[in-house]
């Protein structure tokens, strides 16, 4: 088509419509200049008022740049106060120092900026790189402070303010500071308050929460930090280019404090536990148990499971976390440290796991009654040994050879009685049900979390082996044709008494025990009682929320079986058989208890091998002639036998409780 | 007069076949043909863009915007030059099909797309997300100029203006439901431009701006007053805060107080990158988006800032010097619109940060971070060229 018009057009004279070109008419031709003529309107008026922004008033500006800064502080929110359950103060909040780094304000160049940074961290005991790894955290928005260091001394304040013009971008900041009144008491159960890291920030639960702002970072204080948190404010002040405020702060929000937490603790009998465990490892250390240097007490409420007393030992100040001082926080996070001072961090009473050796005998004596393995009267031979499969299990007393009955089995602690209930568990046909002995051990909480309020590590679940547990344990499966994988009658014999692999922590055991001292139910651990809110009246707080005990469970079906336990229980501490008869025996109220010697490989430090060591237990309730009011499990780790250690150390915790005396305590070794 | 219009008429209705034979130009014809002057301007704004850009990103946390904004420089530049071997008659050949195309897109975007601060403007597809709004700029310009142009015999009926508006109303309604107050403006620029060089009456004009401007105050005052909210009250606070910029220093017109103090600081030679701390602190919102343009006058000063308003007049003096030397009225049309939508957005945008302008989501063109606004206002620089080469020869 193309070819033709050009031939076309060169054979004939070309077509005027087409060859004729299009003109600019003048009409066009106006509108044009019209649109140049807007253009350069345009352009001039831009070039005009950039003109007298800039050129004129162009110093204005800067000054009001540099001057007109306004920063929004945030007003930090008072945490709530943590009580007793009578309303004594357990932790409190104190005024001190942080120091603030404000990154905007910070020297731009690269070589004042790192003086200035090595600067700070020899105030502050940080060095350089940790500053500026908090910098690239935090420092997203360069208008919010980011918190250094807390609880800075005296020292470091006067310094500062001395020297607050040779660190721009740095600023002494008033905050609040956790207060111990009672030093270590319940340490590792309060926790403690610490910076929030990046990860947390991001969590959903931390909405709301300022990358300045100082966390609960375990116990009480992580579990409800929702509660005990507040809300932040704000309030805005003008700074200059240096940082400086130019402008008195104004608060825009005010901060609404955090609540109290009511706690279900007693001061006064969380005191005298933790008086008791040191107590319990002086009287093991004096009865030839050297190694004795830990433990745990726990004193429960087995109406409700609210926890009276807590206490782990050896412990800490939760203060340290407040100066930060690293020399004394190092027990609590550097490896070597931990090891050294052994481990002040635990909570021993929820998170450590022991076997619990002749306080379980309870459990396996409920079990086989409920199975219908024996009866409360069955008499069964307490001989010096018994073997089974070739594996001989003695007696911890040689000195016996008779036939006994549960009660008395359980007062004076025949082994040999529970290793062939233990054996007929084994020998039970495995295919009509699995496992009952570690069934029931699970219906009564053990190998599982106890659902306490606080936070647990996953050791907090304890362990109850079964068959399958150890196949799996040890590589399995298959499990067929291994020695080491296949469940053995030696491995239901060692259960029955409370040993082998088997691992209970102390609120477990306690837990269990006010199964025993309630008539059968099991109860929900819990030591927070409600959240408060102070009135001008401290006397008559506003309860905001009741954290109601969780409805218990009935998990003993037979009364009989369960009052054999009792009796037995009782003429443990009181009959002249029983294994702590002279600790409990002369008691003015009456306790029910059992005392266990569990042995445990024990690597110490500064030894080649582990030894095997006896972990001390004594778990009981009272009173036994009314309603049970309290149960205490106390463990003393090394301490030898159960009757040496950990039962002294129980009952001063029943004296502290009770308020009463026995007229002379004397001492009664025996398992 | 009416010998032009009858040819106009016969060139329209021939379509391609209109051309000329001087107009199928080879490669080096056209090359010797281009605007140099259009052309250094162009690349010498899109060249300083960048170093503004990496200026004012350089602080930032996510690293300097410079590199991946020069990726869709060059990316812009290959579709500029590609522009140029087009010959702008395909376009007004396909404009049925651009419209179609264009009212897909934007239907599309309000299907489908992402929403980016309140509202849907962007488009995902294969890793990579575009701004068919951006796009829209010029397609628009090309369909409104051949639908005028192929009718421009009736160009004195007042029907024609309403259907070039109506025809414009779609894409603007779109946009304007994105929401994208901003670009819907720039549309209504392009609309007035064609309408304007299209040669309809003045009295026309003067009745279309009328209505123009009752309604705008209709919108932004009477029916408010009524209870209606035509705009978002955040547009509206925009459009009428930058009027009277002490009245809340705290929200809408904390940007223009804060856009005029960081223009203002920046004095005569500016304070440098590490001293700009209007931008580096972040008192300045969108500081490499849309208020770009006061970053750069704050880091680099009245000489800064005014290189690149050279710049700017350059470019809109060229665009108008085509309107008048382009091959035929469908050119003209679509670089007037062009060089007109240009001037809006620089005047907008720049405006806006000075407080003589509304606050709209405006890009400053060549500079303001993004790939969408890069690469369409480079392929309107080369539909200009490409117009150009094609277009008489000067004396």
């Amino acid at each position: 088509m193309a070819r033709r018009e050009r031939r076309s057009r060169s054979f004939l004279p070309g077509d005027p419509r087409v060859a004729e070109p299009y003109r600019l008419t003048p009409q066009l031709a106006l509108r044009v200049a019209v649109l140049a003529a807007l253009a350069l309107a345009v352009f001039a008026v831009l070039f005009l008022r950039l003109w007298a922004l800039q050129v004129l008033s162009g110093a204005n500006y800067l000054k009001q740049a540099n001057q007109n800064r306004v920063r929004t502080l945030p007003i930090e929110a008072q945490r709530g106060l943590i009580l007793d359950r009578n309303g004594r103060v357990l932790v409190r909040n104190t005024v001190g120092w942080s120091i603030e780094l404000w990154p905007a304000d910070l020297p731009k160049g690269t070589s004042e900026r790192q003086s200035e940074l090595t600067e700070l961290g020899t105030v502050t005991g940080l060095t350089a790189r940790q500053i500026q790894k908090k910098i690239t955290e935090f420092g997203s928005d360069p208008l919010t402070p980011i918190v250094l260091r807390r609880g800075i001394h005296e020292d470091q304040i006067s310094y500062f303010d001395e020297h607050q013009l040779d660190f721009p971008g740095v600023r002494l900041a008033q905050t609040y500071q956790r207060q111990y009144p009672h030093e270590s008491l319940a340490a590792q159960l309060l926790g403690y308050v610490g910076d929030i890291t990046p990860a947390e920030l991001k969590e959903q639960k931390n909405k709301g929460v300022e990358p300045s702002d100082a966390i609960g970072q375990a116990g009480i204080e992580s579990s409800y930090d929702a509660y005990l948190r507040g809300t932040d404010g704000s309030s805005q002040v003008t700074v200059d280019s240096l940082g400086q405020p130019t402008s008195q702060i104004t608060p825009v929000v005010t901060s609404t404090p955090g609540n109290d937490l009511r706690l279900t603790i007693d001061l006064q009998v969380q005191r005298a536990a933790e008086k008791a465990l040191k107590y319990g490892i002086d009287v093991a250390r004096a009865s030839n148990e050297p190694y004795a240097d830990g433990g745990a007490i726990v004193a429960m409420d087995p109406r409700d499971g609210s926890v009276l007393a807590m206490a782990s030992y050896p412990t800490y100040q939760p203060s340290i976390f407040v100066s930060r001082d690293p020399s004394k926080l190092a027990p609590l996070d550097n490896a070597a440290d931990e090891e050294r001072a052994n481990y002040p961090g635990f909570n021993r009473a929820v998170d450590v796991g022991y076997p619990p050796g002749s306080t379980w005998k309870p459990v396996t004596a409920l079990a086989a009654m409920e199975e219908h393995i024996i009866s409360p009267t069955t008499q069964l031979l307490c001989s010096p040994s018994y073997t089974v499969a070739g594996q001989t299990f003695t007696n911890w007393d040689p000195n016996v050879d008779s036939y006994i009955d549960l009660p008395t089995a359980l007062a004076e602690s025949c082994d040999t009685y529970f290793y062939r209930v233990g054996n007929d568990f084994y020998a039970l046909p495995t295919s009509t049900r699995g496992h009952p002995l570690q069934e029931w051990a699970s219906r009564f909480g053990f190998g599982e979390y106890t659902g306490v309020d606080i936070p647990q590590a996953s050791s907090a679940q304890g362990l109850v082996p079964t068959p399958e547990w150890r196949c799996v344990h040890y590589g399995g499966p298959p499990c067929k044709g291994y020695v080491d994988r296949i469940w053995k009658p030696g491995y239901s014999v060692q259960l029955a008494i409370g040993q082998g692999d088997l691992l209970v922590t102390p609120l477990q055991m306690a837990r269990f025990y006010s199964v025993l001292a309630n008539g059968g139910k099991l109860v929900t651990p819990h030591v927070v009682g409600d959240v408060e809110q102070q009135t001008n009246n401290p006397a008559s707080p506003t309860i905001l929320q009741r954290f109601a005990a969780q409805p218990p469970t009935t998990v003993i079906d037979d009364p009989a079986a369960l009052r054999a336990v009792q009796e037995g229980l009782w003429e443990g501490t009181h009959s002249p058989i029983g294994t702590s008869s002279g600790v409990f025996g002369n008691f003015p109220v009456s306790i029910a208890g059992k005392t266990g010697t569990a042995q445990k490989l024990i690597q110490l430090p500064g030894y080649p091998n582990p030894l095997e060591l006896n972990q001390s237990w004594w778990c009981g309730y009272g009173p036994t002639d009314s309603v049970a009011t309290i149960a205490v499990c106390a463990v003393i780790e090394n301490g030898g036998h159960g009757g040496t250690a950990a039962a002294p150390a129980a009952l001063k915790v029943f004296e502290s409780y009770f308020h009463k005396h026995p007229p002379t305590t004397t001492s009664h070794i025996s398992d | 007069m009416t010998e032009i219009v009858r040819i106009e008429v016969a060139e329209s209705r021939r379509g391609l076949r209109g051309r000329r034979a001087e107009d199928r130009l080879g490669v080096f014809e056209l090359v010797r043909r281009l605007d140099l002057l259009l052309l250094v301007s162009v690349l010498a704004a899109v060249g300083y863009g960048l170093v503004v850009i990496g200026g004012i990103t350089k602080l930032s946390e996510g690293g300097s915007a410079a590199p991946r904004q020069a990726i869709y420089a060059v990316v812009g530049i290959v579709v500029m030059c590609a522009a140029i071997f087009v010959d702008p008659a395909i376009y007004r050949r396909f404009a049925g099909v651009l419209y179609a195309g264009l009212l897909g897109l934007m239907l599309l975007v309000l299907a489908t797309g992402a929403v980016t601060r309140g509202s849907k403007r962007w488009i995902t597809a294969g890793g990579f997300t575009f701004q068919p709004s951006e796009f829209g700029k010029v397609v628009l310009a090309l369909c409104l100029a051949a639908f005028v142009a192929d009718r421009v015999k009736r160009v004195n009926d007042v029907y024609l203006a309403l259907r070039t508006i109506a025809l414009a109303a779609g894409p603007i309604l779109l946009v304007f439901l994105q929401p994208d107050f901003g670009t819907a403006l720039v549309y209504g620029a392009i609309l007035a431009a064609v309408l304007f060089v299209s040669g309809i009456r003045w009295p026309q004009l003067a009745a279309i701006g009328g209505v123009a401007l009752l309604l705008a105050t209709a919108v932004l005052w009477l029916l408010p007053a009524a209870g209606i909210n035509v705009l978002k009250p955040y547009q509206a606070a925009r459009l009428t805060g930058f009027t009277h910029p002490g009245s809340d220093p705290s929200s809408a017109t904390y940007q223009i107080t804060q856009s005029i103090t960081t223009v203002g600081a920046g004095g005569v030679r500016g304070r440098g990158i590490v001293g700009a701390t209007q931008t580096s602190l972040g008192y300045l919102p969108a500081d490499s988006t849309d208020f770009a343009f006061a970053s750069l006058s704050e880091q680099r000063g009245f000489f800064g800032a005014s290189i690149l308003l050279l710049l700017y007049l350059l470019i809109v003096w060229r665009g108008l010097r085509i309107v008048a030397s382009a091959r035929d009225l469908f050119g003209a049309i679509v670089a007037a619109a062009i060089a007109f939508g240009f001037l809006f957005e620089v005047y907008v945008n720049v405006g806006m940060t000075i407080g003589i302008a509304p606050i709209t989501g405006i890009t400053l063109p060549f500079v303001s971070v993004g790939g969408s606004s890069m690469i369409s206002n480079l392929a309107a620089m080369g539909i200009l060229q490409a117009i150009h080469a094609r277009g008489r020869r000067r004396r």
